[in-house]
């Protein structure tokens, strides 16, 4: 079996397995628990429902926190977009998600994807520079590189495969199945997961806020 | 003049501040010894979180990405930039027990982090107390949205089971839990200063009336040191000519159970005054400029405020809807002000436009400060911090920055609307030699009153 | 047997003119990396080489890699190079039969022992019974007849890998022949069946330079296998373009674009298909309309579907995924029913706890 059925095959099986698996586990180990009830009479009758708009206006930061915040949030947002366009858009990964869901839909040219690819890690290194040097702003834990690690490596070997840069290109195809296979086998323990709670966490707060007549 | 016959010859806040700072200092001294065992101790705080912990802290626990902002957003991490102030770290004590104890890994934690020890909580003391007034100003541009304040509000519960809470909150807090009292302001001392209110002004309080529609609480801050401000809600109620009472057996607005995370003693003081609103009748129920008893009164979870007879109101709130509804005669109000939004009322309490409207009332030149409203930067002495001699440079650090504030907007003076805050800025005040005024608003709406009937009332006298 | 003709006077007695003959040496050197300054030296010897002695062995195998290099419209150098070795068995196109070719291979074995070259094609079942010839194993004879070669020339991809007989479930334990041989110099030369010229080259490589080519780590000549069919398509730039054709009967598949959403396995397969080509340079099988299927490489017949594109997964997704999913639900809610119970019994241990030291100083 050579390294790129490996890959393919059973390993990216497994991850999968794991990430799926992890996934529900974790979302539901944590939503299942009590909920506390809030008796307190809310400030006027639609606050709870007001709440939820936070999961979309948290979005962006309020021009409170804009100069603070700006070149995090316009690097997060290069990269997370960058990522997406690459993640969704090029053949290879179509394909992958076909073989999985059946879904499909059209591709864009290869440099395209290349473009974006490059954005997307340029913009991870633009945070994980900032992260190094501004440790006290950060407290940053083995976690939050390791996550760093696993979102970075699927990019790399992704445009290496794409530029048949170094190694055969079955084996860099390989790599690359294998570093996705690390991310999502990784995705459910991680800080990765922030991809589902933002929702919860902004909700929750929203409405926690709403009650009581504050908009956040 | 005629104002100047009005306003009595009471302590200026300044003095107060001075004669607090001294009797603070006792409090050390009053502190109460950990009297358990450590494992005991330890496990307690565990307990404690294990029952505070629901879906939504777990949530917010697990959505942290450690993306940093929240520091931008905390005075004391702004004002020391030390690391351990930023508030993403004050999290992390109570996610490790959390992933421990409850979280959906609990297996795998529970081999790969090291247990909690005393010696943890110790460290967590200087974050969850001294380092964290629970302002939220964090959640305001967290990402994540997490609500920081509340799980540090655990964490203060945790330690009051670990009996690691600081020494003077623990005093007060001991005092209100044994005694009822805080800061010794007892029925009898109530009394004592509205009698003195009542032979010094002519102001009437009508005290422990059997029926009354609007229920009034006051604090410690007012009964045993600062008469001027339990004689300023007496003149603004008297000015409204409604049906109110102070009840001597609840007249409390602080709520020490509420600021040092003992639960228990939070409910003890919240039924006490439930109850007595409930006996005489009341329709309103006015709480004291006293910050943090908003959210243990009327945005408490566990009192089912659709069910109770009446409604809870802080006082500037009262205040804005007299105001709103042109009940208050009121003259104008000389200088350029600011309004300073206590954390409590304001980001995590919602009362932002009924002060406003006072100041509207009083045709005040009002500038709103660069951050205001949500966005409000908070003094640096809310939730009991004020107390804390080992806080005093982080609070003082934290000031400047609530200075700079001020200074922008070119007031003389900042009005604000909660004891602590007050205690805070006028420490502050006195420090910096700073060239402000700091004023309650309800002193300053009782001293622009326009009233026959006081007039009346101070011929009689 | 023993007509001691030099291949020059054959091909020229054949009717290929010397710069024919040239050409032909040019385009090998060329695939095969040789300096061109070797070209003349390289015919030369080529012209001058006597016939080298070749036993050709065929075991679980179709005939197709025979019928690769014979079955030439025209005849080619190739098969007149093929012609012109001495093969002295090969027991699909010899005329002697039974105890006769026997003996001719045994003849062979023993008079060029050292120096005779072994073809194979077809793979060896290690159930010995599986495939006879002569009433003698595959494994036997591929053991006996290789002891005394030079080199070995796994021809197809059966005796190279191991090929179709060693597909799932491999019933008769399919081997190649470098499981068995493990002492001679082997070249593989694998496809299904493979280009005719990679056979030849090999040869005329071994009989100019007296060694065997550069190889891969697959066993392969890196002059045919060193390049990725992809790296090499004419279709290329539809793929990197994102123009692909969805189905054999749709506007790409007409307009000639990219085969690889219908799996074709040429990013993953290195052969020389899509430069030498087939059928004297003809065609191969991209340029007429269906997607590589990968034969060259180990094990093609069990890498997932002929028609499953290469970055597509190769489990059943659907299976597992729902077991997965079923599995989280289980466990995560478990985990939070537990907790909830802790959480509660935790909670009743502190209230007896706030209230015991209560009921106590009130008494």
């Amino acid at each position: 079996m050579t390294l790129l059925d490996y890959a393919r095959g059973p390993v990216i099986q497994a991850a999968l397995v794991i990430m799926i698996a992890g996934i529900i586990w974790r979302l539901l180990g944590v939503l299942v628990l009590t909920r506390a009830a809030d008796l307190s009479r809310p400030r006027d009758a639609f606050g709870n429902f007001k709440g939820y708009r936070t999961v979309f206006s948290r979005a962006w930061p309020s021009s409170e926190f804009l100069t603070a915040t700006r070149y995090q949030t316009v690097m997060a947002y290069v990269f997370h977009l960058a990522t997406l366009v690459v993640v969704i858009g090029i053949v290879p990964h179509i394909e992958f998600i076909q073989g999985l869901t059946g879904a499909s839909w059209p591709g864009l040219p290869n440099g395209v994807g290349v473009a974006c690819g490059i954005i997307a890690l340029a913009s991870l290194v633009a945070l994980i520079m900032r992260r190094l040097t501004k440790p006290a702003v950060y407290c940053s834990t083995w976690g939050d590189y390791f996550a760093w690690f696993v979102v970075a490596m699927p990019l790399v070997t992704g445009l290496m495969a794409f530029a048949h840069l170094g190694p055969r290109y079955e084996t860099l195809l390989a790599l690359h199945i294998l570093a996705a296979a690390l991310f999502f086998a990784w995705f459910p323990f991680g800080k990765l997961m922030h991809a589902f709670w933002f929702v919860f966490s902004r909700a929750q707060s929203g409405i926690a806020y709403a009650r009581k007549g504050v908009q956040i | 003049m005629n104002t100047a016959t009005l306003v009595p010859e009471f302590p200026t806040f300044a003095e107060i501040v001075q004669g607090l700072g001294a009797q603070i200092k006792q409090l050390r001294a009053l502190a109460p010894r950990p009297t358990l065992p450590e494992s005991v101790r330890v496990q307690r705080a565990i307990a404690t979180l294990i029952a505070e912990t629901n879906a939504d802290e777990a949530v917010w626990l697990e959505s942290c990405i450690r993306c940093g902002q929240c520091t931008t957003a905390c005075h004391y991490f702004q004002a020391t930039g030390n690391t351990k102030y930023a508030p993403l770290r004050k999290m992390n004590l109570y996610r490790r027990i959390y992933q421990r104890e409850l979280g959906p890994f609990r297996w795998w934690y529970r081999l790969i982090t090291p247990p909690v020890t005393l010696q943890d909580l110790e460290e967590l003391q200087e974050l969850v107390f001294d380092s964290c007034t629970e302002c939220g100003r964090c959640t305001m541009v967290c990402p994540m949205g997490i609500d920081i304040a509340s799980l540090v509000h655990h964490q203060r519960s945790a330690l009051v089971a670990a009996e690691l809470v600081p020494p003077e909150l623990a005093a007060v807090q001991t005092e209100q839990k044994h005694q009822g009292t805080a800061f010794g302001a007892s029925p009898e001392a109530l009394h004592r200063m509205v009698e003195t209110i009542r032979t010094q002004t002519g102001i009437e309080i009508p005290l422990d009336k059997p029926k009354a529609e609007v229920m009034v609480l006051t604090s410690a801050v007012d009964v045993v040191g600062n008469a001027r401000g339990l004689w300023a809600t007496a003149r603004v109620m008297n000015h409204l000519g409604v049906d109110w009472t102070i009840c001597s057996d609840a007249f409390e607005s602080a709520n020490f159970g509420l600021l040092s995370g003992d639960m228990g003693l939070w409910k003890k003081q919240v039924d006490l005054i439930v109850a007595a609103a409930k006996r005489i009748g009341a329709k309103t129920l006015v709480i004291a400029e006293c910050g943090h008893a908003y959210p243990a009164l009327r945005w408490n979870p566990t009192l089912k405020g659709e069910e109770l007879p009446f409604e809870m109101m802080y006082i500037s709130e009262y205040l804005g809807r007299q105001a709103e509804a042109g009940r208050l005669r009121l003259r104008p109000l000389q200088g350029r002000v600011t309004y300073h939004d206590p954390c409590k009322t304001g980001r995590r309490g919602g009362a932002f436009a009924e002060p406003r409207a006072v100041l509207k009332a009083l045709q005040a030149d009002f500038v709103e400060m660069p951050a205001n409203k949500e966005f409000n930067w908070c003094c640096g002495g809310g939730a009991g911090i004020f107390l804390l001699e080992r806080a005093t440079p982080l609070r003082d650090a934290a000031f400047r920055i609530k200075m700079q504030q001020v200074d922008q907007t070119g007031a003389e003076t900042v009005l604000l609307s909660c004891a602590s805050c007050r205690l805070n800025f006028e420490a502050g005040r006195q420090k910096n030699q700073w060239n402000k005024r700091i004023e309650s608003l309800v002193e300053l709406v009782a001293e622009h009153l326009i009233d026959e009937g006081t007039a009346a009332a101070e011929g009689a006298a | 047997m023993s007509k001691e003709i030099s291949l020059g006077g054959f091909l020229r007695s054949q009717g290929i003119s010397r710069r024919a003959f040239l050409g032909f040496c040019s385009t090998l050197a060329s695939a095969m990396t040789i300096p061109s300054g070797m070209i003349e030296v390289m015919a030369k010897t080529l012209e001058q080489t006597r016939r080298p002695a070749v036993i050709w062995l065929s075991f679980q195998e179709c005939t197709g890699c025979t019928e690769s290099l014979l079955r030439s419209h025209a005849p080619s150098i190739e098969s007149l190079i093929f012609d012109f070795i001495s093969l002295d068995y090969h027991h699909t196109l010899q005329a002697a039969s039974g105890s006769a070719a026997e003996r001719a291979r045994e003849e062979t074995m023993h008079r060029h022992a050292g120096e005779y070259l072994v073809l194979v094609d077809g793979s060896v079942p290690k159930i010995r019974h599986y495939s006879t010839i002569a009433g003698v194993s595959n494994l036997d004879m591929l053991v006996e007849t290789a002891a005394g070669a030079a080199a070995i020339l796994a021809v197809g991809t059966c005796s190279a890998y191991g090929g179709l007989p060693k597909a799932n479930p491999n019933p008769t334990q399919a081997l190649s022949i470098g499981e068995i041989i493990k002492d001679k110099p082997i070249v593989n030369i694998p496809g299904c069946p493979p280009i005719p010229l990679a056979i030849t080259g090999v040869i005329a490589y071994y009989l100019t330079m007296g060694s065997l080519p550069p190889l891969d780590h697959l066993g392969r000549p890196l002059a045919f296998f060193g390049e990725n069919i992809h790296d090499r398509c004419y279709r290329r730039p539809f793929y990197d373009r994102g123009l692909f054709a969805e189905s054999f009967d749709d506007e790409g598949a007409r307009k000639g674009w990219c085969l690889y959403k219908l799996g074709c396995k040429a990013p993953e397969t290195y052969n020389a298909c899509a430069h030498v080509k087939w059928n004297q340079g003809t065609s191969f099988p991209i340029q007429s309309g269906h997607g590589c299927i990968g034969c060259s490489e180990p094990d093609f017949w069990d890498r997932g579907g002929i028609y499953t594109s290469t970055p597509q997964g190769r489990f059943d997704s659907e299976l597992s995924l729902t077991l997965a999913a079923s599995l989280g639900v289980v466990v995560g809610a478990g985990a939070a029913v537990l907790a909830r119970r802790k959480k509660h019994r935790v909670e009743q241990e502190l209230a007896d706890e706030a209230s015991a030291p209560e009921s106590q100083t009130s008494t």
